[in-house]
């Protein structure tokens, strides 16, 4: 032993006379040599250096090494050619036919993951014919790939919230992580959980099982948690990102409503410095002014959620209007690194008939305006009041005039009840005493001799055809004209913006021909740098989430502006973050038990008829986490992370889900109907083990999996299984993993391209090492696969070599383990295996075709 | 299971065993493996497989290789189930087959070689067993090859399952005891073959032919058939003709003599067309047939192939669309499943043509089928998915009256529309 520990006594003995400069240079040069002596001795045969000659790709000249593929040398390049099947750690397979490539003097393409680069060839990627031939395999693809990517309801916000994941959360009752998820996308929870029109709940597809999810409502709860933790023990809102540091920069939002403060939001968690311009009073914009405190409390939510911007260090400058206060060139001068434009709409449209400037006669918009500030409009009491429109502001007008003492309300609306932008909340109104009349159109208002109003005339209106929006248009009916008396005419048919102010030192920003500010619809720049413009002014009187959505992804655009990034990129980068909405498709969902939908309750139209009070009852926690539970997470796990979908957007294969009169009128297209369409393989999802969840469906036959497991993993568990077009990459007999030689190292769902293999979702979150049991084995180590557990220095006192395998993995799975002999005789009743619970058996069961399964 | 005889004068040359058995294996160590590859290449000899490439090159690329395991594998697996040429060269003349596989193995410096054959063939596998065997015991095979120092282990390696074994790459796999998928070419089976040694790779028709050539001389071997590809192929006759079985015919006989030569029409019948190459052949229709010879850049013109020896004669009963479809529905069925054009794009095919069968065809289709095709063949991984869109491509450019769209009237001209009555 003693011998072991000396130093050997040859060149590299330190000798006595090693601190001479002369005994140094003696040492450094035995170095050298011993060091050359090792490397010459450790590889005699390997050349030096591989060979290198050029190759041509897409016109440029490469350099490639002997033996590279041409795959090898594009993504060595940065070329991107495309691939499903290929993984860095294998050979190449060729499977997906994705990887083709044009080499001069051969007849068909190449497979660029197999065909070795060779010297002076000439190589394009990106022909037209390649992509052809990609598309097609892409459609092949998705013709028999019965899956879908987004839910539904998240495609059709306008701001993508991640629905499924904040309902999960309800329901577990973390609450707070659920107002987190919502913040990520839209920071007002609570607002937008009274005011929101919800087209997201339109699409649910618990309504295939039996009702929509109280989407709405759910985020709702979740977002008053917040709100009441804050009032009450003053705790922070939830953080959706990690608070940046300070920039440094500082952004001017004038505006303060829904785009205006969400924009703010987002800036100022990117750790800018942001101010906030309001012509009003109070922050808060149509929020404050334009909805009624009854649909939304004033003090207890919207100045609690405006709380999550002044809490980040935003300030709000009231009573500051832009065009009458400042200019835009005022607040760069001031030293504003970015401006925001968000006015909104505030321009209520004419009605465009004789009479309107009679006395009597009052925009909608200013009178609730008005009734937000507390006045009243004099001798409204007892009046009678005929409101115009069909939008969320006429049912504002009109429960407000009943709030406030009218005597008698008339909403009249051009267009049907069902085609009435507000159509869910009429019923309301009508319960509260207001008369509403469908298809009439005013055509003048009559006035008495002191231009007072006395009543309006209307036009019976006939449905002609579908205009632009779907709806049928409304056509007068000659002679069809009748009076309604009245002292007051509320205009509620829709806003534009105020777009004065642009000509006042505004340089360069100009509007829309509809009147509008005209500002890019990615990078929201209008024509003057540094000045963005989001919102209503930009896009004309929308909804709440509408803008909201809007002003986040101006405040990203803004950032990257105020980050120095070129704009042209981040148009390419924000429309990759958005998801698109033609991926999904209809899967039915048959096994649901039917859960009704738990609806608000409301105080009787007696009671809140005559005050301003919140009149639904919001819900309990018990009712909310039963309302969430009903979520059937119908989303993809590989979403952001799917070759496939990748893939198909880029080749523009997939087609428009919502097509009007398509299969008469059912209106959706699923993900598999393309040019190829045909019959589809429908396989049941195997959740039986415990890391790895399988869902065939989503599968495509790659084979990675089944070479990752076999050729670096060495367990074998899965491989194409049938033929033909059932042909599956699956266990044998469809047998779970937990039959398998499975050693769970997860390498499996690593590579698979698609959500076909996930790392299954665990509650558990730590794992205890028994180390008076443990053999030292190093499989742990090996198996792992984001290297989360390593050899350490105590390994290094092994005397055995780990280069060498010490155990082989096959072997060791059939220890205690079902064979597939055993498995066959039913030795094992492998339905109950799984950590001794009764499983499914519906699930359990092999995953077979369904043309197979009812045979 | 029958021979038709072949008319006087066509040259019969792989039925009949050898006369002195093991002559032409002598010939071979006498004349050294470069004498014998140039032999073959002097006589023309052509791939029987379908892939036409000079068997004595092959072999000089497997004999070149640098690598010290070679193998040689006959392969006797016959794809297309209507077929049964190997099956009836194996149990007449197996010991031909046996020689030409020794003779190859022998030449690229194999020590080891087998006989790959279906599994259902057992009165061929009996026979090649026994000739294995009894060489092996007579020092003909085995440690010491005829006295000459040489060693040469054969086997009969019985193979079943999936109709794709018949492709070179698969087949390999399959005798690896691997799932029988194919492998991107290149690298050929000649460089990287059974477990990633150089292997060379016959059909058992072509090592037929090897014994021939090796005892009768590249000469001879040249005056049969068509000079760019001389010698003869078995040809398996089936439908509308009065005599069905296995005829040797030399290669560039024209379709109408062949055909003339199993006995004209059946009784009854005219033919309409013939289908040569099996499941992914072409149609030819009865106006070409005297001008299109049986060889592989014969049929190449027309569309077809001579893929695994099958010629059936169709008649006026038969409506293109639905056999069309039918076989391309079985090739999908048969296919591996690796890649996914052949997966899904061939099964894809079959649809569209089955619903030319039933009237369902849409006004796009006819372009649909034609581009799927396509696609399917740029993109395609072995000579399967390359070939299956064949029946319908040729059945659409020689009888495309027969394929109609839905709501188009047929044309009152005799035509079979979509499916036979």
């Amino acid at each position: 032993m003693a011998g072991l520990m000396e130093r050997p006594s040859g060149n590299l003995a330190p000798s006595e006379s090693a601190v001479t400069s002369e005994g140094l240079a003696t040492q450094q040069a035995a170095e050298s040599q011993a060091l050359e002596q090792l490397l010459s001795t450790r590889s005699p045969q390997r050349p030096q250096r591989t060979p290198t000659f050029y190759v041509e790709i897409d016109g440029k000249q490469l350099e490639a090494f002997e033996g590279q593929t041409i795959l090898e040398v594009c993504r060595a390049n940065g070329i991107e050619v495309p691939t499903l099947c290929y993984d860095p750690k294998l050979p190449g397979f060729g499977a997906c036919r994705m990887c083709v490539v044009d080499v001069e003097g051969c007849d068909a393409p190449l497979i660029s993951c197999s065909a070795k680069a060779e010297p002076a060839t000439v190589i394009a990627t990106q022909t037209d014919r390649l992509r052809e031939i990609r598309r097609t395999n892409l459609e092949l693809i998705f013709s028999d790939h019965n899956a879908y990517c987004l839910p539904p309801c998240q495609n059709k916000c306008p701001s993508h919230i991640d629905i499924p994941g904040f309902l999960k959360a309800n329901a577990e009752s973390q609450f707070r992580e659920s107002a987190r998820i919502f913040k990520r996308t839209i920071p007002f929870p609570s607002i937008l959980g009274r005011v929101c029109p919800a087209p997201c709940e339109d699409h649910c597809r618990r309504d295939e099982v039996d009702e929509a999810i109280a989407i709405r409502d759910s985020h709702r709860y979740a977002g008053d948690q917040v709100l009441k933790s804050m009032w009450d023990e003053n705790i922070d809102p939830p953080l959706p990102f990690e608070l940046q540091p300070k920039t440094g920069k500082r952004v001017a939002v004038i505006g303060s409503g829904p785009a205006g403060a969400s924009a703010a939001f987002y800036l100022l968690v990117a750790g800018h410095d942001v101010t906030i311009f309001e012509k009003d009073p109070e922050p808060g914009g149509m929020l404050r002014y334009g909805i009624p405190q009854y649909r939304l409390p004033k003090i207890e939510v919207l100045d609690g959620e405006y709380q999550s911007i002044t809490r980040l260090g935003g300030r709000f400058e009231c009573g500051k209007m832009l065009g009458r206060d400042f200019t835009t060139a005022d607040l760069k001068a001031q030293g504003y690194d970015a401006v925001i434009v968000a006015i909104g709409c505030y321009d209520t449209n004419d009605l465009g008939i004789p009479g309107e400037e009679a006395e009597g006669v009052i925009d909608g918009l200013d009178y609730l305006h008005t009734a937000a500030l507390g006045l009243e409009y004099p001798n409204h009491e007892g009046s009678r009041v005929v409101v115009v429109g069909g939008g969320y502001t006429s049912m504002d007008c009109a429960r407000t005039s009943i709030r406030l003492g009218a005597k008698e309300v008339t909403l009249v609306y051009r267009r049907d009840m069902k085609d009435m932008p507000a159509a869910d909340e009429v019923h309301e109104m009508i319960e509260e005493g207001a008369r509403a009349i469908f298809q009439a159109g005013p055509t003048r208002v009559i006035v008495d001799e002191k231009n007072r109003v006395t009543g309006l005339e209307f036009i019976r209106m006939q449905l002609g055809a579908p205009d632009a929006s779907g709806r049928r248009r409304p056509e007068p009916a000659p002679g069809t004209e009748f009076i309604i008396e009245c002292d007051r005419i509320l205009k509620a048919i829709g806003q534009g913006p105020d777009m004065t102010w642009a000509t006042i030192g505004a340089d360069g920003v100009s509007a829309t021909k509809n009147g509008r500010l005209k500002a890019d619809a990615v990078t929201f720049q209008t024509g003057r740098d540094g000045v963005f413009g989001c919102g209503d002014v930009r896009n004309g009187a929308t909804t709440v989430v509408a803008s909201i959505a809007d002003g986040r992804r101006c405040a990203y655009a803004a950032d990257a502006y105020l980050q120095g990034l070129d704009l042209g990129e981040i148009r390419n980068r924000q429309t990759l973050a958005e998801p698109q909405p033609e991926f999904l498709s209809i899967v039915p969902f048959t096994g649901e038990t039917k859960e009704p939908r738990l609806r608000l309750k409301a105080l009787h139209a007696d009671e809140r008829k005559h005050d301003y009070i919140q009149y639904e009852i919001p819900y309990s926690k018990a009712e909310v986490m039963a309302e969430s539970t009903r979520c059937l997470q119908c989303t993809c796990e590989a979403i952001g992370f799917c070759d496939l979908r990748r893939l198909g957007i880029e080749y523009g294969t997939t087609l428009k889900t919502l097509e009007k009169d398509h299969q008469n009128g059912a209106g959706f297209r699923s993900i598999t109907e393309n040019r190829w369409t045909g019959a589809n393989h429908d396989y049941v999802r195997d959740d039986s083990h415990a890391f790895i969840l399988r869902e065939p469906s989503r599968c495509i036959d790659c084979g990675r999996c089944a070479n990752v497991c076999a050729e670096v993993v060495g367990a074998a568990c899965y491989d194409f299984m049938r033929t033909g077009f059932d042909t599956l990459v699956t266990t044998p007999l469809d047998m779970s993993l937990n039959e398998s030689p499975c050693v769970s190292c997860g390498r499996c769902a690593e590579t698979c391209p698609t959500g076909a293999l996930m790392p299954k979702p665990r509650l558990l979150t730590k794992y205890e090492v028994d180390e008076s049991r443990c053999i030292l084995c190093g499989i742990c180590v090996d198996a792992c696969p984001y290297d989360a557990l390593r050899s350490g220095f105590d390994f290094e006192l092994a005397h055995t070599d780990r280069s060498e395998p010490m155990i082989d993995l096959i072997a060791l799975a059939k220890i205690e383990r079902t064979s597939e002999a055993t498995f066959i005789r039913g030795e094992s009743n492998w339905e109950n295996t799984v950590a001794g619970r009764r499983h499914d058996p519906a699930r359990a069961l092999p995953v077979l075709p369904s043309n197979l399964r009812g045979k | 299971m029958k021979q038709i005889a072949a008319p006087k004068g066509w040259a019969q040359l792989l039925l009949t065993p050898p006369a002195t058995p093991w002559a032409a294996l002598r010939s071979v160590l006498a004349a050294g493996p470069a004498a014998t590859m140039q032999t073959l290449i002097d006589a023309g000899l052509r791939g029987r497989g379908g892939g036409g490439f000079l068997t004595g090159e092959k072999w000089r690329i497997t004999a070149t290789s640098d690598a010290e395991v070679k193998y040689a594998v006959a392969n006797g697996y016959e794809s297309d189930p209507a077929v049964f040429t190997n099956r009836l060269l194996l149990e007449k003349n197996a010991q031909a087959v046996v020689e030409g596989l020794a003779a190859a193995a022998l030449a690229v410096g194999a020590r080891e070689a087998f006989i790959a054959v279906r599994a259902e063939y057992t009165e061929a596998i009996r026979a090649l067993e026994a000739i294995v065997h009894n060489a092996e015991r007579d020092g003909v095979l085995g440690a010491n090859v005829l006295g000459s120092g040489r060693e040469l282990y054969m086997s009969v390696r019985p193979l079943q399952g999936s109709s794709m074994i018949g492709e070179e790459t698969v087949l390999l796999k399959a005798l690896a005891g691997k799932r029988g998928q194919p492998e991107q070419t290149p690298p050929y089976p000649s460089t990287v073959g059974y477990l990633g040694k150089p292997t060379v790779v016959n059909n058992v028709a072509t090592l037929a032919a090897v014994t021939w050539i090796i005892s009768n001389g590249a000469a001879a071997f040249k005056q049969i058939g068509d000079p760019a590809e001389p010698g003869t192929a078995l040809v398996q006759i089936s439908g509308s003709l009065t005599n069905a079985g296995v005829m040797e015919v030399p290669t560039g006989t024209p379709l109408a003599e062949i055909a003339a030569a199993a006995g004209g029409p059946a009784k009854g019948a005219t033919i309409k067309a013939l289908l040569i190459g099996g499941p992914s052949g072409g149609f030819v229709p009865a106006n070409l047939l005297a001008s299109t010879p049986y060889s592989g850049g014969g049929l190449a013109t027309v569309g077809a192939h001579i893929g695994s020896g099958a010629l059936l004669a169709i008649d006026q009963s038969v409506a293109i669309p639905e056999l069309a479809a039918m076989l391309t529905r079985w090739c999908a069925d048969e296919a591996c499943g690796k890649t996914i054009p052949c997966r899904i794009g061939t099964r894809r095919l079959a649809e569209i043509g089955q619903r030319f069968v039933d009237g369902l065809a849409g006004p796009q289709d006819v372009q649909k089928l034609h581009a799927l095709a396509a696609d399917v063949a740029d993109s395609a991984l072995c000579a399967h998915e390359r070939l299956t869109p064949s029946p319908l491509l040729t059945g659409m450019r020689y009888f495309e009256r027969e394929f109609v769209p839905a709501g188009v009237a047929a044309e009152k001209s005799g035509a079979v529309v979509g499916r036979s009555e």
